[in-house]
């Protein structure tokens, strides 16, 4: 017993330096994995509204460039209404459309506060739950993914971003098909990978890379980026890709969060699919 | 008494300069600009090393509430106050340290100060890096960022001595 408190009396420093040393690794580790609370995050309240005042004066830096941006969105738009388009077949007259029912809802929100080169990114969105915003709803931007809601709080949401180590979305080449997972090296901003392609299939630079829509996050076909590198991964029967994001991370400030209509009845029936492992 | 004030007031002044300034800064490669050791670092020398750690650990988890760092700044925070008291004795000059004097560049000089603070920056970031990415694979780019960020988190904390310190030597 003496040698005990002896030994206590001794290493006493490192004692508590261990102690408070575990706290903040199991705290980084966890989160980084799953968001265990929101109270040490940009979502609890105070940090949140301070992101708030942050954004106010940072905002204006990027503003013609975003304003340039929804400019160009609007005018996509635009095209879509009815006035800008002259009805080629006058006989046919389409009332309460039945075919088509609306799967994914778009929840606009700003970008509070973003980082582009630490190795895992997290955005944090003016929004949370009031407004319908919950973890694991994807993200988009209107040039192309953006990442996954990790925690949200009322008012308040951070985004795990596609700059984050294994954010893992199911993507696809837009012509052919071919998927993968979406990976990022921690590079550059500008440079993301796609992993768990098998190398007997044939792949082209600069084609299109977009979201499969297999997981019910996002839908099918939203912009990811072009490829730039196909090289052979060494020993494994893999293709190593490298893509250009076709969205610029570091300038992003208004994003829409995507609300899927049908998720609870994708994921009741694909529950039903007999587990091997059992 | 204005020992107490002046900390808590740096306390509150380098949590809002690195989360809301540094932080946000984006250079590239990787570069994160520290200046959050050197409130640790210019603690009083006399302070007891208990409650030395549980300060850093305060401080460094207040930054990480701000930015979404979750527990890396508290723990890098943790070891250079942990590390400090080793480092101070092994630099100490051949008088000792005055009583109740900060090791600030105006008292120590700037050999001095950049000597011990270059070494107390590259442990933290180091080892802020390191958690970060903790991949043996890519434990170059880790040195990389490690070497290149101690540099420009250098000039940044003489300069903000230099801007914001009263020179208080008498020399």
């Amino acid at each position: 017993m003496r040698n005990l408190i002896a030994f206590l009396k001794r290493f006493r420093i490192f004692i508590v330096f261990a102690i408070l040393q575990g706290v903040a690794l199991s705290s980084y580790f966890t989160n980084l994995s799953f968001p265990r609370s929101q109270y040490l995050t940009t979502a609890s309240s105070l940090s949140g509204k301070m992101m708030e005042i942050n954004n106010d004066v940072t905002k204006h830096f990027n503003l013609a460039y975003n304003n340039r941006k929804l400019q160009y969105e609007n005018i996509q738009l635009r095209r879509k209404l009815a006035q800008s388009n002259i009805k080629i077949d006058k006989g046919v007259i389409k009332i309460n459309d039945t075919i088509f029912q609306q799967q994914y809802d778009y929840i606009p929100t700003t970008v509070l506060n973003s980082t582009v080169h630490k190795r895992n990114n997290y955005f944090t969105l003016n929004a949370g739950n009031s407004s319908g915003i919950y973890r694991g709803m994807g993200v988009i931007s209107n040039n192309g993914v953006v990442g996954i809601i990790h925690t949200s709080s009322e008012h308040f949401s951070i985004v795990k971003t596609v700059l984050t180590e294994n954010i893992n979305i199911d993507v696809m080449v837009e012509k052919t098909g071919v998927y993968g997972l979406l990976k990022w090296s921690g590079k550059s901003p500008k440079i993301g990978t796609v992993s768990s392609i098998s190398n007997d299939l044939s792949l082209k630079k600069w084609s299109e890379i977009v979201t499969r829509g297999g997981s019910g996050i996002f839908p099918k076909g939203i912009p990811v980026g072009k490829i730039k590198s196909i090289k052979t991964v060494e020993g494994k029967p893999l293709w190593d890709v490298e893509i250009y994001f076709s969205e610029k991370y570091a300038k992003l400030q208004n994003v829409y969060v995507i609300k899927n209509l049908l998720i609870k009845e994708q994921k009741e029936i694909e529950e039903t699919i007999p587990n091997e492992n059992e | 008494m204005i020992n107490i004030v002046k900390h808590s007031i740096r306390f509150f002044a380098f949590i809002f300069v690195q989360a809301f300034i540094f932080n946000q800064l984006e250079i590239g490669l990787g570069i994160q600009i520290m200046v959050s050791p050197l409130f640790i670092f210019l603690l009083p020398i006399e302070l007891n090393i208990f409650a030395l750690m549980v300060v850093s650990f305060v401080f460094g988890i207040s930054i990480d509430y701000f930015s979404n760092t979750y527990g890396l700044f508290a723990s890098s925070a943790l070891l250079i106050a942990y590390l400090r008291p080793f480092l101070f004795k092994f630099l100490e000059p051949r008088d000792g340290f005055l009583p109740g004097a900060e090791l600030s560049i105006y008292q120590m000089g700037y050999g001095w100060f950049s000597t011990a603070f270059v070494l107390i920056l590259l442990i933290n970031n180091f080892w802020f890096f390191l958690i970060e990415q903790f991949k043996w694979k890519e434990v170059w780019y880790i040195f990389l960022k490690t070497l290149l960020s101690t540099p420009l988190s250098l000039g940044a904390s003489i300069l903000i001595q230099m801007a914001f310190f009263k020179n208080t030597s008498n020399k």
